[in-house]
């Protein structure tokens, strides 16, 4: 195809024009590895605001700075574009900064109190989205002191009342708002809502208060019951607070009755078992077995008072021996079983055909820490002999 | 009663400059007049009395202007007096322009003198034309009674009777049951204000009052309003309900203490069942009534209601509550056509049980006396020294 001659002209000129760039830049470009960090850096093009206020590498936002310290602009005009940029600020949810420039713009006391009362609402509802609940309220107040019929200072302060979970004093600001803007759907709703969680409230604390009564009273029927069986807890108290007549045996056992409470049921050792009464009336005990000998223990979460002690002990080592037994001795018919009386340094034989609760009425058994406790010997073993030495021994 | 002459002397007395003493006397003279009806009558003649006393109201002695509203307020209690003292005295403008003053110190007369007045519907309608016409609307009446310590030197409780008598009107009825405002809700705590029996029975005979436009009663039993616990509370006892009935309740009704009272007074027990019973004449009201459980409620007041009256209304409610849907076209209990020979019999059923119902109150009460009189008789024995 022939092309006329001057086309063919203006084409190589349109080559040359275009080949230039590959070789010159054109003035203030970006540079082709950093530029997406130099587009990042013009206030158009940016994201998010920097958390830095460097002011030589972001200068748009040292105008908040410039307009603090500016002579030439006066109160109200400084005061009106601190608050533009507050605004600005909290349109791109940047909240904390938005409080900055708020704080800048009443700062500048100028003298107008409708801005003024602008200005706190604003800061109130930034405070408000950053969690700041006491401050947004605070805020919200003093602009309904200079303004009490401003709107959104009434809904506002109602709303930090609800997440303050003031809910009688959402209900008081929202009454008062209403009284100047009788049919504002916003405090209308804000009051439904107020009222609605202040009588769900109402409601949880009545039934936290009737559940806590009948707690109370099933812990009083529980310690009645061990008191009637003449059983008696042990606090950590100390034996001084047990009074004159605890050396009296009668006195003792009714001196420690006396110290019945409810601490007296906790179980230190084993979290989250207790003593309970079943429906039939009989207790269950949660009953630690020692063996000193291995320094173990067993843990019988739920023993009836009215079970045999070889009842359980069958059935602990009646199939299988435990691994920690390697002298292979703990047999059941072996087995001996002990309760201690530190006071009187004096140790206990119990037979195993006893049930739980004979043991327990014994007049010198103290449940400690709300779980009973005993002591399991093999007969005949070197331990059990030097364990005993020295001290004390009654049998049942 | 006093001459024409007598009269005119009386009237002389009654001016700012007449002696202290001699005022004192012809009010209280007047006072003693306004106590009964023979007296109210003659004074209902002679509107210029009472223009003298209204004028007096103003006076510095405090026992004159005292007795001077306590006249008025007697008369207000009589019907036959209204139109004279609204129309002939025109009385209404200037209680209206002191009753919102926060300082006024005589606004407890004052809702007295109101409340009296707005009684039977014809005042009534002339009462609330004047608050139009002094600006005092239905909102500020609300406001001034929600608001604790509204007035220092004034109780302010016949706001409650005030604002009920109102609610005779429809114009107030739906003023109060504007679904664009907030004014109803605000009522309702009151259902259980204990410090005033007045201020209470005038909530609850507002709310019964309202509940008669049963086109609202969609909108009052919605979470919008939600009038149904407020109406229950009172009725409410300390009884312990199981576990599954306190779920369904509303939620101001769960868990109460055991220390509940109920109404003392069998007249609001008897209204606040009234209104439940106004609020189940439509399909959706029953249903609501239903769902929310009101049937414990009912079951357990009933048992410990001794008024004979009271639980005859709690009966009824009952029946509509375990009664069975009633047939198509019949839905709406308010609006349903009743014809004449069925409606006589019902009429005749109705005196037939009011009669019942006054026998056995008397069986009550006689029973009573004889109790009474068998203790006297009993102290009486004793101290005559009788051995039996």
């Amino acid at each position: 195809m022939a092309s006329p001659a001057g086309e063919h002209d203006s084409d190589d000129g349109w080559d040359e024009f275009f080949d230039k760039f590959k070789t010159q830049e054109y003035k203030n470009a970006f540079k082709p590895d950093t530029w997406e960090e130099e587009f990042d850096k013009i206030p158009m093009f940016m994201k998010t605001a920097p958390e830095e206020f460097d002011p030589q590498e972001y200068p748009e936002l040292a105008c908040l700075q410039a307009l603090i310290h500016d002579e030439d602009m006066s109160p109200e005009e400084k005061a009106k574009s601190l608050k533009d940029e507050g605004n600005a600020f909290f349109k791109e949810k940047n909240y904390k900064k938005a409080v900055l420039a708020y704080t800048a713009a009443l700062k500048v006391d100028c003298g107008d109190q409708e801005l003024a009362t602008v200005l706190l609402t604003n800061r109130a509802a930034a405070d408000f989205h950053l969690g700041n609940m006491r401050a947004a309220l605070n805020d919200a107040a003093a602009a309904k002191k200079i303004n009490p019929n401003h709107l959104k200072a009434l809904i506002r302060g109602a709303q930090c009342c609800i997440e303050l979970r003031n809910f009688s004093e959402a209900i008081q600001w929202c009454d008062e708002g209403l009284k100047a803007h009788p049919t504002d759907k916003k405090l209308q709703d804000v009051r439904l809502t107020a009222d609605k969680l202040k009588r769900a409230a109402e409601r949880d604390a009545r039934k936290a208060k009737i559940k806590e009564k009948r707690l109370q009273s099933e812990k009083e029927v529980l310690l009645a019951a061990i008191k009637d069986r003449g059983i008696k807890l042990l606090q950590s108290a100390k034996p001084s607070q047990r009074g004159s007549d605890s050396e009296d045996e009668d006195g003792g056992s009714s001196a420690a009755i006396s110290e019945l409470s409810l601490d007296g049921l906790s179980s230190q050792e084993i979290v989250g078992a207790q003593v309970f009464l079943d429906e039939q009336g009989s207790l269950h005990w949660p009953v630690l077995l020692l063996y000193p000998e291995h320094q173990q223990s067993d843990f019988i979460s739920a023993f009836c008072e009215s079970n045999c002690f070889i009842d359980h002990l069958a059935v602990m080592f009646g199939e299988e021996l435990p691994p920690w037994d390697v002298d292979r001795k703990y047999n059941t018919q072996n087995l001996q079983l002990y309760f201690e009386d530190e006071e009187k340094e004096t140790i206990y034989q119990i037979k195993p055909e006893s049930s739980l609760l004979d043991v327990l009425q014994h007049k010198r058994y103290f449940i400690k820490a709300g779980t009973p406790s005993f002591i399991i010997l093999v007969n005949g073993s070197a331990f059990k002999k030097h364990f005993l030495t020295g001290k004390k021994i009654k049998k049942l | 009663m006093l001459s024409d002459s007598e009269t005119a002397e009386l009237l002389s007395f009654l001016t700012p400059s007449t002696r202290p003493d001699v005022k004192g006397h012809a009010i209280e003279y007047i006072l003693g007049l306004s106590g009964n009806r023979d007296g109210c009558h003659f004074l209902r003649s002679k509107p210029d009395l009472i223009v003298a006393l209204c004028a007096l109201t103003t006076d510095p002695s405090i026992v004159i202007v005292k007795n001077c509203y306590h006249i008025i307020i007697n008369l207000s209690a009589d019907e036959t007096l209204h139109n004279v003292l609204v129309a002939d005295v025109k009385v209404l403008p200037l209680l209206v322009k002191n009753f919102v003053d926060p300082e006024f110190p005589h606004s407890d007369q004052i809702s007295t003198i109101l409340s009296n007045l707005t009684r039977h519907k014809k005042t009534c309608k002339t009462v609330f034309k004047v608050l139009q016409e002094e600006e005092v609307g239905l909102a500020k009446l609300v406001d001034m009674f929600c608001t604790e310590g509204y007035n220092k030197n004034a109780k302010l409780h016949y706001l409650g009777p005030l604002l009920s008598n109102l609610t005779q009107l429809p114009e107030a009825r739906n003023f109060i049951m504007d679904k664009d405002r907030c004014v109803v809700q605000r009522l309702l705590p009151f259902t259980q204000y204990q410090a005033s029996v007045t201020r209470r029975g005038g909530v609850i005979g507002t709310l019964h009052n309202c509940c008669f436009d049963h086109v609202h009663h969609e909108w009052l039993l919605s979470d919008a309003v939600d009038i149904l616990p407020f109406l229950l509370l009172p009725l409410a006892g300390p009884e312990e309900l199981s576990e599954e009935d306190n779920e369904g309740l509303p939620v101001d009704l769960q868990y109460l203490p055991e220390d509940k009272k109920r109404e003392e007074d069998p007249d609001i027990r008897k209204m606040l069942l009234e209104t439940l019973l106004l609020l189940t004449a439509t399909k959706a009201g029953r249903k609501t009534l239903k769902d929310k459980n009101v049937y414990p409620i009912m079951r357990e007041f009933h048992k410990w209601e001794k008024d004979v009256k009271v639980s005859a209304t709690c009966e009824k409610l009952v029946q509509v509550l375990i009664g069975d849907e009633p047939e198509e076209g019949m839905e709406n209990l308010m609006e349903v056509e009743i014809p004449e020979d069925v409606e006589d019999k019902l009429k005749e059923a109705d005196i037939k049980e009011q009669q019942e119902l006054e026998e056995e109150q008397k069986k009550q009460e006689e029973e009573q006396k004889k109790k009474n009189n068998d203790a006297n008789l009993t102290d009486r024995q004793q101290e005559s020294g009788l051995t039996l």
